[in-house]
């Protein structure tokens, strides 16, 4: 302890007076910090980079053996094709309604959960955690024909029911809440119990701010879910009426022997990623700091 | 917890135990389709689906032709959707199955027929092909008229009877066949003649290797086509159907063949897409760097055999000429024959109506001219029907065409000129795994790695052991 | 405080995840266990109206499967190899970005990207950076040696065969390993930073009146703090480890392996699809049920190690 305090007073004398060495340190660490920030940048934006070449792209060009890092000729026409040959506008609602659906639905399934798991107590707690856990372990795989003939029984074919509900709950997002719950002082709860507070207040004053940023990853991954969903909707609703966005792209730029038109898909694809991360651009703001901490004082 | 989730874990295998034993299954045994006395009743309304890999334009085409059938059957109402490629459809399909849910009448491969008739949903077209049946208010009957039957290419037609029982499992509804692309400027300059056997093949890669020592003289994209087809051309033995399946190909005649191939592949004489890391097509186009100036592939992707387009005015860097694949014995010419025929599905609920309905879309769309003609021209793929090189749009689109037209106009001509000598491999449970074992086996032994001739043997000898394990497993 | 009234809340709250999780998880699970436990079952053959004998027969068949060891042991490697590197990476760009001022929201927004590009992008680009074009036998030449033998070259190296004919194991398993790392990274940095921005900045404001230095803040403050986060994304990438394949099909294809060796790379649950394509339920599920008893173990062990050191 009294080490401890001794370093401190050190330390504290230490921050002022800046020498030069330590000003090189830090201007060293910090652009150390930016160059392996942009190389790591670079690399995941790679594919990003690829996609958009790709779907510029002839069919052929495509094709080569030697890819070619920058399209020859650029055919902004597969834009005009992806708008023309699929029915995006409708693609586009249905996925967003999924999507919208699903995610609002999932969030309040997921904290509901996360908090019973993190701050009630209650007989079987960790055996039943543990449980969902081990769920989570089996390959989905072998669930389909399953949660197929289950989903023909109820009754829910071509629903967009069959395509929201079967996926409400994910034994990841509950962990994944639970383990930022836990993080918040259980003395807030206990406080909060003493003045009389009700558990869903609680958890709508204190709990869901303060694990906004991973209520707000929740919902990129959810929806991005919703975006990339493409074996279980093709089984259980491929009809014009409730086609989602990956389905209707294979099915219409699938050429004469049933082959993929990749360039004018990965176009079509850019299409309709664009307002997907308009709105992560706006949820950004809110992962990052944009959080009232005002609550954990104390 | 761990304790916990064990006991649980024992009780739920003590639970499935008594399940197992209590379980019991859907039994339909008996899949022949046997026609109602009532025959087919035009006044009732009947849906039906139909499930294919069409893109866009085909599926104009298609419906095209519903609205024709639909004057013809006002009552039938069919709704079709893509499942989308040929490698999503058959899982699709299983899973439909398994369901119930199955749609009446569904694009297939043998393959995949095989499968859904593990669980007896595929009719057997047997009794309806025969019937003479006539349907009330049209002239026309059930069953195919011996004319109809008469006008399939017969190979083609044949194709339903692939699955060692003897009956009708499915109909032709387009095909395509592989076909041999070369670069025909290079073939007149340099004085060649197209190979027509495999001894003039490599005789022809040997003089091409002399002209440009740093190509590939021929490219061939399917690797497990190439095996499958030269033990069909060589009578060696791949597989069989009989017995619900058996593997054959595990033979020292094979061995043999595969060895030879290898002494080719090591000279330098050909590649093959997995063995060039990409399409060898694109090396077949390519003009500037290595060169491959034949390339074996299916006749159905002529347009990835177009050399490259580098002038505004549609002229190409060369000419591309496609001729038959080489044979091994002019007696026995072989070559295989793929693309989609169409099966007609059945689950519990099922109504003989439908099947009924079902069977007349496909004998309508497998029969008529004016449809197999235009959706050849729009697909590249072949025919089924003899007369259909007699339909004048047919004929005209076939003479004239230019650029991609023209390709695939050839093409077609080349698999129609064959039609009395393909071949489709036998189906079974099994007989995916064969195809997929055989191409990886080939590129074993081509390209593994072996200090001399002992060593060789020993290689193909491993190689063929473990596919045939794999096969078996 | 344990009382009654709490018990039936906390049933309230699981209600609706547990009827779901009921119908959609547990039931499959359950046919999962019936199908494994009657020798040679098939689901198309049951629906052709064949019986099956209850038995133990598809677990020997899946232990005896000549391959079973390889495909075992390619997947723990995948496992063990990608999970901490990830995961320190995934932290250390967290951290990084935490950290800065200027260019914060430009590089912010560019680790986002990976959510909205297609996967089917992913998956090409990455095979098209390895793959060698045009090897020519027994000689040292190619048409392309692929962007990353190129780098390789242009600092005087020998390109490497990664994952063409010929190719070696160690090579194949580092580009999987590659391949898998970056494919994680997006979800464990998104994860990882909204860990960060949950930590009470009270933490970091003593700790500059202290004048802590930055590596022991981040050892004493950050990855403490962090730590369930941390946990979340170690025991998830494990699972995820351990079902790994598509991945494998995005490199190789369905061929899993290079062109001289298909099967390779094969791990568990390629054995669980191979099975699956051929009708084999039964054996499928038995396999997967050996997949699961392992993963089941592993994170017990983990869920071990990790309580010890997770800081709530």
């Amino acid at each position: 302890m009294s080490k401890n305090n001794a370093n401190a007073v050190m330390q504290e004398r230490d921050i002022h007076k800046i020498t030069a060495g330590q000003l090189i340190t830090r201007i060293l660490s910090k652009s150390f910090t930016y160059i392996f920030l942009l190389i790591m940048a670079l690399i995941v934006l790679f594919p990003f980079y690829w996609m958009i070449i790709s779907s510029l792209k002839t069919l052929a060009e495509y094709r080569q053996a030697i890819p070619t890092f920058w399209p020859r000729q650029l055919m902004f026409v597969n834009y005009v094709d992806a708008f023309t040959t699929a029915n995006l506008g409708d693609l586009f609602l249905n996925t967003l309604y999924v999507g919208l659906v699903s995610t609002l639905l999932s969030l309040v399934i997921t904290v509901l959960s996360a908090f019973a798991f993190a701050r009630l107590e209650f007989k079987g707690k960790e055996t039943l955690f543990g449980m969902l856990l081990a769920t989570m372990m089996i390959p989905g795989e072998l669930f389909t024909i399953t949660n197929y003939i289950t989903v023909n029984r109820l009754g829910w074919m071509h629903t967009f029911t069959a395509l929201i509900v079967p996926f409400l709950v994910s034994v990841f997002y509950i962990y994944l809440l639970r383990q930022n719950f836990m993080q918040i002082p259980n003395e807030l709860y206990l406080a909060a119990k003493v003045d009389g507070t009700s558990d869903i207040k609680y958890l709508w004053k204190v709990m869901i701010p303060l694990s906004l940023p991973t209520l707000i990853s929740i919902t990129i991954l959810k929806m991005m879910g919703a975006w990339n969903s493409y074996i279980w909707p093709k089984l259980v609703a491929n009809d014009d009426a409730h086609q989602m966005i990956t389905n209707g792209l294979r099915n219409a730029f699938t050429d004469t022997s049933g082959q993929a038109n990749y360039p004018v898909q990965m176009a079509a694809v850019a299409i309709v990623s664009a307002p997907l991360f308009l709105v992560f651009l706006c949820l950004r703001k809110y992962i990052m700091s944009g959080v009232s901490r005002s609550g954990i004082k104390g | 917890m761990s304790k916990k989730i064990i006991a649980v874990l024992l009780s739920l295998v003590m639970v499935m135990g008594i399940l197992a034993l209590t379980g019991c299954n859907a039994n339909n045994s008996n899949n022949a389709f046997a026609v109602p006395e009532t025959g087919f009743n035009p006044d009732e309304v009947v849906e039906i689906t139909f499930t294919h890999t069409m893109g866009a334009k085909l599926q104009e085409v298609l419906n095209t032709y519903i609205a024709e059938f639909n004057k013809l059957y006002p009552n039938i109402h069919i709704t079709h959707q893509s499942a989308g490629g040929w490698g999503d459809i058959n899982g699709q399909i299983n899973t439909e199955i398994a369901g119930g849910n199955q749609p009446n009448i569904a694009y297939c491969y043998p393959d995949h027929v095989a499968m859904y008739n593990i669980a007896k949903s595929v009719v057997t077209l047997d009794n309806l092909i025969a019937s003479d049946m006539a349907i009330p208010g049209t002239e026309e009957i059930l069953g195919l008229t011996d004319a109809q039957k008469a006008d399939f290419i017969e190979s083609y037609y044949n194709e339903g009877l692939a699955y060692g029982d003897g009956l009708m499992y499915t109909m032709p509804l387009n095909k395509s066949t592989e076909v041999l692309y070369y670069d025909k400027d290079f073939f007149t300059e340099n004085n060649l003649t197209v190979p027509t056997t495999w001894e003039e093949m490599w005789e022809t890669c040997e003089k091409i290797l002399a002209i440009d020592p740093d190509c590939y003289p021929l490219g061939y994209d399917a690797e497990d086509n190439w095996f499958i087809t030269l033990c069909e051309q060589m009578e060696t033995g791949y597989t069989s159907a009989e017995n619900g399946g058996e593997y054959l190909f595990n033979n020292d005649a094979n061995k043999a063949f595969v060895k030879e191939l290898r002494e080719y592949y090591q000279k330098g004489y050909f590649t093959t897409q997995e063995l060039y890391g990409s399409y060898t097509s694109n090396l077949f186009v390519e003009t500037t760097d290595t060169r491959c100036y034949m390339c074996i592939g299916s006749s159905g992707g002529a347009s990835y055999q177009m050399s490259n387009n580098d002038t505004a005015d549609g002229t190409f860097a060369f000419e591309v000429g496609v001729a038959p694949i080489p044979q091994y014995n002019a007696e026995n010419r072989k070559v295989i024959s793929q693309g989609p025929s169409l099966c007609i599905l059945q689950g519990a609920s099922t109504t003989d109506q439908q099947i009924l309905a079902s069977w007349l879309f496909v004998k309508f769309l497998c029969t008529n001219v004016d449809f197999q003609a235009e959706f050849s021209m729009a697909s590249g793929y072949m025919p089924v029907l003899k007369s259909v090189t007699e339909n004048e749009n047919y004929a005209n689109w076939l003479a004239k065409g230019n650029g991609y037209e023209y390709l695939v106009a050839k093409c077609v001509q080349i698999g129609i000129d064959g039609r009395d000598n393909y071949f489709v491999s036998p189906a079974f449970n099994g007989s995916s795994t064969a195809r997929t074992q055989v191409g990886a086996l080939l590129l074993k032994c081509l390209s593994g790695e072996a200090a001399d001739d002992a060593a060789v043997d020993a290689l193909i000898n491993t190689a063929f052991q473990d596919a045939i394990d794999e096969c078996e497993y | 405080m344990v009382d009654s009234k709490k018990h039936w809340k906390a049933w309230l709250y699981l209600s609706p995840a547990i009827i779901l999780l009921l119908v959609f998880t547990v039931w499959p699970i359950f046919n999962t266990l019936r199908m494994a436990f009657l020798n040679g079952y098939g689901n198309m053959a049951a629906i052709g109206g064949q019986t099956f004998d209850f038995g133990i027969q598809n677990f020997v068949k899946v232990i005896e499967y000549k391959e079973f060891l390889q495909c075992l042991q390619n997947t723990a490697i995948l496992c063990v190899a990608t999970v901490p590197i990830s995961t320190v990476l995934a932290l250390l760009i967290a951290v990084a970005l935490n950290s800065i001022k200027p260019l914060q929201k430009t590089l912010q927004t560019i680790f986002f990207l990976p959510y909205v590009t297609n996967s089917i992008a992913i998956g090409m680009v990455f095979a098209a950076m390895f793959n060698i074009v045009g090897l020519k036998q027994g000689s040292n030449m190619a048409d392309t040696w692929g962007i990353i033998n190129n780098v390789i070259q242009f600092f005087g190296g020998e390109p490497i065969n990664w994952i063409n004919a010929g190719s070696s194991y160690i090579a194949n398993m580092a580009v999987m390993i590659i391949y898998i790392v970056w494919n994680a990274l997006p979800f464990k940095i998104l994860i990882l930073l909204g860990g960060l921005q949950s930590i009470n900045k009270q933490y970091y404001d003593a700790a500059k009146v202290d004048g802590t230095p930055k590596r022991r803040v981040l050892t004493r403050i950050t990855i403490p703090l962090l730590s369930p986060m941390l946990a979340y994304v170690i025991i998830t990438g494990f699972i995820g480890g351990f079902k790994e394949y598509s991945s494998i099909i995005g490199i190789f294809g369905e061929k899993m392996g290079p062109a001289d060796d298909a099967g390779r790379l094969n791990t568990m649950v390629g054995f669980v699809y191979d099975a699956l394509e051929r009708d084999r339920q039964g054996r499928a599920s038995a396999a997967a049920l050996i997949l699961f008893a392992i993963i089941l173990i592993v994170t017990l062990i983990n869920n071990k190690v990790i309580k010890k050191r997770v800081h709530y």
